[in-house]
């Protein structure tokens, strides 16, 4: 690949694209034959994160009624405390904008120290049951905790855990692999649909609101990526809804969400954002589409619709690429 | 043999540089837009989801227009089933052919159609032979070797890799038992000969349009040869295509082979990969490391799982630990400094996906069992085999 690369390089001074001094300036650089495991050490930390709090949370799954019940807390207290220590000794404290650690190794451990504390509060509440049968305070600590270190320390994976924490107060599970399959039921429940279109639009709020007084607004990418898949999916489950007022109140809400990250993606510039407002959208418009179809009888004239099909496609496409290329030279300005 | 213009793709090449050029910091916002906009380029899409929605919608597309052929064909009933996928495969080509000419390459609707035409001829030749699997995998093979060669098209690439790995295996099938007995230590010789063949074939490459491909394929040798002797896949397979049982206190024939070099392969990666900086042997090596674990574990349960996690988190936490405080001052060669012309942290920004779904808290529903209580992290298992 190198000699391809300088070729390139080459036929760019060449053809005068690029200027000398650029042009000696990259051969120097790749001269020095730089190979950077920065990456893959960071993925190792990580890696080492994840591996060392499921064996933690395994052991203590496993062992509950063997060790001391208190000998296992203090140890996990123990190792949270240093953890927690190193990062607060070697932090720059709070500040508005995005700050990282000095050395990387930090970062990881305050996800590991967050992910303990969440074990340690969820034994706690098994064990002693400080908080009684109040089991969404149980929830709501670590979450609090969390969010803490998101803003103190400025760390992205513990917003997320954070996050999940926050819709599981309201009794929603967002973790990835949740949200797509049943264990919501939103179909059956219609107040979770509510709480969770509320908690979508509170999580855009709440961006806005950081916006406003640049606070973390690299933060607010997670925030509306949450609020859009929250909002998109409660109210297209509730689209088959048998009851004609509910679907129709749904179907307002989807087409509002889809208006405001239409807005919203191209603010932030964000690809992701566009492309998942896009899906949805387009699911929702066929569900709406074929809801008001419903009633109509076309048992005469289907073969038309078997005909009609390739040109709905076709149709598909072709506003698909219209809305994708507008959207690119949008955000390459 | 290309269809595309050269031109187009030398022009390609020279974006490809500009940009990450830009991304490294050497040249401007401006001058890059300059270059982009002095030099014309295909339709292509970097963009993996977008490229993915045009994939599915061209495969809707391919899709109809084959349904639309075949309301009409339907009346000739079992002589059209017979020449069906034929069509089909003609339709495929003659779609990709025009997409190349309206510059289309990487972009999702080409794939497609490439792709779709690949299929089909995979299922015209397993209609005609009825199902002979070497036959379908050696046309396939050369479909997709011309489809790479003539529109430059990776995944092309690796469905010949496949297909033609797959020929082999059916061919040392028909040899019966003793093809089958052989079956590791042919693959192996296999993808060492390949592996040397692509290599030479990249360094006597005098333009790059090949280039992507080829180290693909060189790639694919590695994972080959690897798990070519793997302890784990030769005595599962074998025990699937011979039907021998491993008896308590015996073991498969040349096991100690098959145990050295399940270990003795992936240090040999990680240490070549270090030596020549190649990144996708490196990834590779941490892999076959990972994996030689897993077949060691998978036979021997040496420690509890739950012991394993927490000492394995901390080894690797120490390596890391040591690698970066040994690399991090260096300012050439081996280093911990981000490269500024390679980036291979685009994976890094999966990492908070990656926590909401191991270690997301989930809603308590179940008041009769509150360990429900951030139960992803209890479970853990995803965690490790996907690295």
């Amino acid at each position: 690949m190198k000699q391809f690369d300088e070729q390139a390089t080459q036929r760019l001074f060449e053809k005068n694209l690029i200027t000398e001094n650029q042009f000696q300036e990259i051969e120097t650089y790749r001269a020095l034959g730089i190979f950077s495991l920065n990456a893959e050490l960071k993925l190792f930390l990580y890696l080492s994160v994840l591996l060392f709090t499921s064996g933690i949370g395994i052991l203590i799954y496993e062992n509950i009624d063997t060790i001391g019940h208190i000998a296992i807390l203090s140890i996990l207290l123990l190792v949270i405390v240093i953890c927690f220590y190193y990062c607060f000794k070697n932090s720059k404290g709070f500040q508005k904008s995005e700050t990282t650690f000095e050395h990387p190794v930090l970062e990881y451990l305050v996800l590991a120290a967050n992910i303990l504390t969440c074990i340690f509060i969820g034994y706690l509440q098994f064990q002693y049951k400080p908080f009684g049968e109040h089991y969404g305070l149980a929830t709501l600590v670590p979450t609090i905790v969390s969010f803490f270190c998101v803003y103190y320390f400025d760390n992205k994976s513990v917003l997320t855990i954070a996050i999940t924490g926050l819709a599981a107060y309201i009794g929603l599970s967002v973790t990835p692999q949740d949200i797509f399959n049943d264990s919501n039921n939103l179909y059956a429940s219609q107040n979770l649909s509510y709480s969770a279109v509320m908690l979508g639009v509170l999580l855009i709020l709440w961006t806005i609101y950081s916006n406003r007084v640049s606070l973390k607004t690299h933060f607010g990418l997670i925030f509306l990526t949450f609020a859009l898949h929250i909002i998109s999916i409660a109210s297209i489950s509730n689209l088959a809804s048998y009851d004609m007022l509910n679907w129709m109140l749904f179907a307002c809400v989807l087409v509002a969400s889809t208006f405001y990250f239409y807005k919203a993606s191209y603010e932030n510039k964000a690809m992701s954002l566009y492309v998942f407002m896009i899906i949805y959208g387009y699911i929702g418009a066929n569900i709406i589409l074929f809801r008001i179809f419903e009633n109509i009888d076309f048992s005469d004239i289907w073969e038309l619709f078997v005909f009609l099909l390739p040109v709905y496609f076709i149709g598909s496409i072709v506003m698909f690429i219209k809305l994708i290329k507008n959207f690119h030279k949008e955000i390459a300005e | 043999m290309i269809v595309y213009d050269k031109k187009i793709l030398d022009n390609e090449i020279l974006v490809d540089e500009a940009d990450t050029l830009y991304k490294g910091g050497f040249i401007s916002k401006e001058q890059k837009q300059f270059i982009k906009k002095e030099l014309s380029v295909f339709r292509s899409q970097n963009n993996i989801l977008v490229r993915i929605g045009f994939f599915l919608l061209g495969s809707f597309l391919y899709g109809s227009i084959c349904g639309a052929i075949s309301i009409i064909g339907m009346n000739a009933e079992n002589a059209y089933f017979k020449i069906c996928c034929y069509i089909f495969a003609a339709v495929g080509f003659a779609g990709s052919e025009l997409l190349a000419k309206q510059n289309y390459h990487n972009h999702g609707l080409d794939d497609a159609f490439i792709l779709g035409t690949i299929l089909n001829i995979g299922f015209a030749i397993g209609i005609t032979t009825d199902g002979y699997e070497s036959v379908i995998a050696f046309f396939m093979a050369i479909a997709s070797l011309y489809m790479f060669l003539r529109y430059l098209h990776l995944l092309s690439m690796l469905v010949f890799c496949f297909s033609i790995t797959a020929f082999l295996f059916f061919q040392m099938f028909e040899f019966g038992e003793i093809g089958k007995a052989i079956l590791p230590f042919t693959a192996m010789t296999f993808a060492a000969i390949c592996y040397f063949l692509t290599k030479k074939l990249i360094n006597n490459l005098i333009k790059s349009y090949y280039y992507k491909g080829l180290l693909l394929a060189n790639t694919f040798c590695l994972v080959l040869f690897y798990l070519s002797c793997n302890y784990l896949v030769v005595r599962e397979l074998s025990a699937e295509l011979l039907g021998t049982e491993v008896q308590p206190g015996t073991d498969i024939p040349f096991a100690f082979f098959f145990y050295g070099f399940t270990f003795v392969v992936p240090i040999v990666y990680l240490v070549q990969a270090l030596r020549t900086k190649d990144r996708f042997m490196l990834w590779i090596s941490f892999l076959a490391i990972g994996f030689s674990i897993y077949t060691i574990r998978f036979y021997y349960a040496v420690l509890p799982i739950e012991v394993a996690l927490t000492l394995g988190g901390l080894v690797l936490f120490a390596i890391a630990y040591f690698s970066i405080k040994k690399l991090k001052e260096k300012e050439s060669g081996l280093t911990f400094k981000p490269d500024r012309i390679n980036h291979s942290d685009n994976f890094l920004n999966a990492e908070a996906l990656v926590v909401a779904s191991t270690f997301g808290i989930k809603p308590e529903v179940k008041v009769d069992s509150p360990m429900e209580f951030g139960g992803g992290g209890f479970s853990g298992g995803g965690s490790e085999g996907n690295f």
